[in-house]
């Protein structure tokens, strides 16, 4: 239960807000790292603990594209294809992606560790091509980076660090 | 509140503060054209159509006041964009356009955009000839669309958005009303919006979907043919539709609604707006309930019991056979070997025949209007003396007002009351439920009480100590209208708020806070049900006295409202179908039997006769069989052949409501009117027509005696006032060509009906301060306007101001479970799959197993897991039921959901029954 497992983060959160329903997006951030997306279950674990209708948290859930109501991987990979970056090479981007993951854009490697998608902008044209790991950005993201990129991240996921794919320890 | 005047296309008009600019417009019967705004609804301003120029005064920032100009009028500053009408109230002084070329350029873009994603499917949409995105477009919308065709969005259509309701997700046009009322008013957050932009829709992730016993208003509201009621798909278009006024029978709100006939068929049931009683809403059963009527299990012939087996007979054969046996019957063991048992889903005309052919024609005070079993309450004589007063809106009710619940699940037994219920709250009245176990009223409440069952006359009794002890009673209503209140205070000594308080394990600031809302409330509604009802006469006495001390009788707005059982329960009060009092509360010379006895008489073969028309004392108590089958002649008159039937020597088919005409009163005393929508199946007579054929051929036969049978006197509240005695019976031969005789006969029978003849209850009518549902342009709902009258609410006698009342007390009891046993509940169940739910098959998925909840404690002390077989045992019998661990439970309490398949009556001993649980194999 999220409830128990993040007691203290869970009050810090509330105790920001004067009203419950106003945490409903930390939350819903917590639930998504813990079980990795938000089902049905979750999303109620979530109402509950803020006292809110089951309805309300799912409009929430299903309004915002960095909540994810189906399953995705440990890294949530996603790259910009508005115009700034498609200028910058963002197709080829993809697509050497999509190579060496082998997966198509939106979907999730069998291994559960890589998510990819495409996203309209992210707001770093000045560093286009970008994409963001869990929320990380990364700029001028060349083809001939993105072998260590996946390195990196591999080796991040394998040695048990702690990975948000709503992006809870960006900034850290 | 002050008024306000404002200037609306050059029309000057008043209103109070705080209307909004649409209403106000109407006022001055100016359009302005809306599809999410909805009067009961609050304006959220979604979907743009309803855009106005709007201007106020120019106001001098020194000065603070209007700007004038050369000719002493206010400068006007108008608002450089479009507002809309809906979220903007009035404001003194302002100036609001509807009709420049910019509004209606605006207006033709709204429609152009909201047609963008919509299919046009009109030709085979539902809600074609009542659909206010068709009227609009025709009224106010560009005849074509820039929008190119191939790009429409489409959905996987329709989708069912819950058992009941479907969804076509291309023709919703996203203006919330559904999600909105399901919010505001229902109080179930099912609906909701999923997703964004092009994808977003209206989803129900409840489950199960659509959990609200509303769903079917969120049809009636919706602007376009998005929201579509399963049944009524395909089954006809709405101007082949001939809607008939009828009240339901489902329920003792009384909500008024129509038979929509497509010739003979009923194709759908709507709301008739009615604000007195249901505004225009229905609860789900009383929409889709209707199937009993149509099904094929209905009696059609009258049956005989012939070597052993029912066979078909004659109406005129058996009319005249029963004669015959009845009047053998009296000759031979007199009146009292004679006994009638009438339900409350008879209509009144059918009742005061009923009682009058026993009273008058078999000299029989043996009436009745409940089951016998042992759970039944007494008949319920508070509303009589302080029925919520005539003149009392609940619609109306708000801000002063303090409703105290107890003992009630008003989403169960009365539905569309919890919606009154909570509107009060919002409107910003105190609403205080209390209850042995949570109930979804609690959601609503300001403040909720847990008492422990069998602890309900205590907590009632705590108040009224509470209310004496703060010197907070009426003391001048108490002085003029009461007597013996320092017999009262004596009998309270044991029942203080500190001993009550430390008895039922209610902190005494509850009582006191509860004390001080209720008796500082400017009005206050007590509302009980069923639960209190078996809480006795002990509550409902404490109840009385409460609303007394602190003079909350005989004035509009204030009152007990006691939730009976079936949907004329009070009209069968009102008739005097019961043992001891005559139609209008009157006391009779000769106290009969009550059901309980009669059934105890039959048993020990001292009943020779027995009518039973609307019960089913088998089903409701299988032991009862026995009993009944020793009775020599046993008469049922129903709808289907019950399990009482079937024991029968005579079954006599009686119309169901949609067949005949009648008046049902409801559970604020209001007599309503019903009309015939469909011709008598097979040979099958309305009640009162029977009743009048058997009274006809037995007037021939008896000997008529000096009919004073019913002697009327004033009823037991006052015991001092004895009202005129009246001439009784006019119509001596039993000659009644309709309900129009009788009701005749009854206004001048009965005095508390006095104003309720047919004319009166058609005379207030009208569309309420808002238009006909066929509105095209202000869409409140696919509600039909009431042209059958509001119906008479009868008063009360606290409303004759020089009627004393006497403060009485009876000791409370308490049920003592012995060792281990543990506290029978029976929780009323909206959709209990009894005969009025039968081949209703669109409510079928909500009627609940079987089960017996078990409260956790309980559960882990016994040993108990959910999915085990209990029986449940008393002196009385068993049953056994699946066990079910529920945390609603209180410790000590079995809740069992009152399901026509579950037959309490077996096991129960008493209203609470105390009962052994043991584990078997199953």
């Amino acid at each position: 239960m999220l409830s128990d497992k993040y007691a203290a983060e869970i009050a810090g959160v509330l105790a920001r807000y004067p009203i419950k329903n106003s945490a409903v997006l930390p939350l819903c951030y917590i639930a998504q790292d813990e079980y990795g997306h938000l089902s049905i279950d979750h999303i109620q674990e979530v109402a509950d603990i803020l006292e809110m209708p089951y309805t309300d948290v799912y409009e929430v859930a299903t309004f915002y594209s960095l909540l994810y109501t189906e399953p995705v991987g440990q890294w949530v990979l996603q790259v910009c294809d508005d115009n700034p970056c498609c200028f910058t090479g963002t197709e080829e981007l993809v697509a050497d992606l999509e190579d060496r993951l082998g997966i198509r854009a939106g979907e999730t490697t069998s291994d559960k560790l890589f998510t990819l998608q495409r996203v309209k902008c992210i707001g770093a044209c000045h560093r286009a091509p970008v994409m963001q790991a869990n929320l990380e950005f990364l700029g001028d993201v060349t083809p001939d980076k993105v072998p260590g990129i996946l390195e990196d991240m591999v080796q991040k996921a394998q040695s048990g660090a702690t990975l948000s794919i709503s992006g809870r320890f960006a900034e850290q | 509140m002050p008024d306000i005047t404002l200037t609306i296309d050059g029309v000057a008009v008043t209103v109070p503060q705080g209307t909004g600019l649409v209403e106000a417009a109407r006022e001055a019967g100016i359009e302005i054209p809306v599809f999410c705004h909805h009067p009961k609804l609050v304006p959220v301003g979604m979907c743009r159509m309803c855009l106005v120029e709007i201007g106020t005064p120019k106001i001098d920032p020194a000065t603070k006041q209007p700007v004038l100009d050369e000719n002493g009028k206010p400068v006007i500053a108008m608002q450089p964009n479009l507002q809309v009408a809906c979220t903007n109230p009035v404001s003194n002084g302002m100036v609001v356009k509807t009709n420049t070329a910019e509004v209606e350029f605006a207006r033709k873009g709204v429609l152009e955009f909201l047609l963008t994603s919509h299919p046009l499917d009109c030709p085979v949409c539902i809600k074609g000839g009542e659909c206010p995105l068709q009227n609009l477009t025709m009224g106010y919308g560009p005849s074509v669309s820039r929008f190119d065709y191939d790009d429409k969005v489409h959905f996987e259509k329709p989708i069912p958005l819950g058992p009941l309701i479907d969804l076509d997700r291309e023709r919703c046009i996203l203006c919330s009303r559904c999600v909105r009322f399901e919010d505001e008013i229902a109080g179930d957050s099912v609906l909701g919006f999923a997703n964004r932009g092009r994808a977003w829709m209206i989803q129900s992730k409840s489950n199960p979907p659509f959990n609200s016993k509303f769903s079917g208003n969120t049809v009636d509201i919706c602007p376009v043919g998005a929201l579509m009621n399963g049944e009524f798909r395909y089954a006809g278009r709405v101007w082949e539709i001939k809607p008939v006024p009828t009240v339901c029978p489902h329920c003792p709100v009384g909500c008024n609604m129509t038979l929509d006939m497509r010739y003979r068929d009923i194709k759908r049931v709507q709301p008739r707006s009615n604000e007195w009683v249901n505004e225009i809403w229905l609860c789900d059963r009383g929409r889709w309930g209707f199937h009993f009527v149509t099904s094929d299990k209905r009696l059609t012939k009258p049956l005989v019991r012939r070597g052993g087996e029912l066979v078909e007979t004659t109406w005129q054969e058996a009319l005249e056979d029963i004669a015959q046996r009845l009047h053998g019957v009296v000759q031979n063991f007199g009146g009292n070997a004679v006994g009638g048992l009438a339900g409350g889903r008879l209509a009144n005309e059918d009742l005061y025949l009923f009682q009058k052919l026993f009273r008058e024609l078999l000299q029989s005070p043996n009436i009745d209007s409940r089951n016998g079993t042992l759970d039944e309450p007494e008949h319920d004589d508070l509303a009589y003396a302080f029925g919520l007063a005539s003149g009392t809106d609940l619609g109306q009710l708000g801000k002063g007002t303090t409703v105290l619940v107890v003992g009630a699940d008003p989403e169960e037994e009365a539905p569309v009351h919890l919606l009154r219920l909570r509107g009060i709250k919002r409107r910003g009245g105190e609403l205080i439920v209390a209850n042995g176990r949570p109930t979804k009223l609690d959601a609503s409440a300001t403040r909720t009480v847990r008492y422990q069952y069998g602890h309900e006359a205590h907590f009632v009794l705590g108040l009224l100590s509470a209310v004496l002890e703060g010197g907070s009673e009426n003391k001048e209503f108490v002085r003029s209208r009461t007597k013996n209140l320092d017999a009262l205070r004596t009998a309270l000594r044991p029942f203080g708020v500190a001993a009550v308080a430390e008895q039922i394990g209610v902190a005494a600031d509850v009582f006191q806070a509860v004390a001080q809302s209720v008796a500082g409330a400017e009005n206050l509604v007590i509302v009980y049900g069923r639960e209190a009802f078996a809480a006795g006469t002990p509550l409902l006495q404490a109840l009385g006295n409460l609303a007394l001390i602190t003079g909350h009788v005989g004035r509009p707005g204030n009152g007990v409202l006691p939730i009976m059982r079936y949907n004329n329960s009070r009209g069968a009060l009102d008739m005097g179908v019961r043992p001891g009092k005559g139609p209008g509360y009157t006391n009779v010379v000769k106290e009969g039997l009550t059901a309980q006895q009669m059934v105890q008489a039959a048993g020990n073969g001292k009943l020779q006769a027995l009518y039973i028309a609307g019960l089913d004392p088998v089903a409701a108590n299988p032991a009862s069989r026995a009993a009944l089958e020793k009775v020599g002649l046993l008469i049922v008159q129903d709808l289907f052949l019950t399990p009482t039937a079937q024991i029968a020597d005579y079954v006599l088919p009686a119309s169901s409501f949609a067949e005949r005409d009648g008046t049902y009163t409801n559970a604020e005393r209001r007599v309503q009117r019903f009309r015939a929508a469909r011709n008598n199946l097979g040979d099958s007579r309305p009640d009162w027509q029977i009743f009048a054929g058997l009274g006809r051929a037995l007037a021939a036969m008896v000997r008529q005696p000096a009919l004073d049978t019913v002697a009327a006197s004033a009823g037991k509240p006052t015991g001092k006032r004895p009202a005129p005695a009246q001439p009784v019976a006019t119509a001596r031969t039993w000659l009644y060509r309709s309900t129009d005789d009788i009701n005749a006969e009854i206004v001048q029978q009965v005095a508390i009906y006095k104003g309720a003849s047919y004319a009166q209850l058609k005379s207030s009518h009208g569309t309420w301060g808002r238009q006909a549902a066929d509105d095209p342009v202000f869409y409140d709902g696919t509600s039909y306007t009431n042209t059958e009258g509001f119906g008479v609410q009868w008063p009360t006698l606290a409303e004759q101001t020089n009627v004393v009342f006497d403060l009485v007390f009876s000791q409370p009891t308490t049920p003592q479970p012995r060792n281990g046993e543990l506290l029978l509940v029976a929780a009323p169940r909206l959709y209990d799959g009894g005969t009025l739910m039968q081949n209703a098959e669109g409510l079928s998925f909500w009627v609940a197993q079987p089960y017996v909840g078990v409260a956790k404690a309980d559960a882990e002390r016994l040993g108990i897991a959910s999915g085990d077989r209990l029986r449940l045992s008393s002196a009385q019998g068993n049953v056994e039921l699946y066990a079910k661990v529920d945390g609603l439970v209180g410790p000590g309490t079995l809740l069992v959901p009152d399901l026509a398949e579950i037959p309490l009556g077996q096991v129960q001993t008493g209203v609470l029954t105390p009962v052994r649980v043991e584990k078997v194999e199953g």
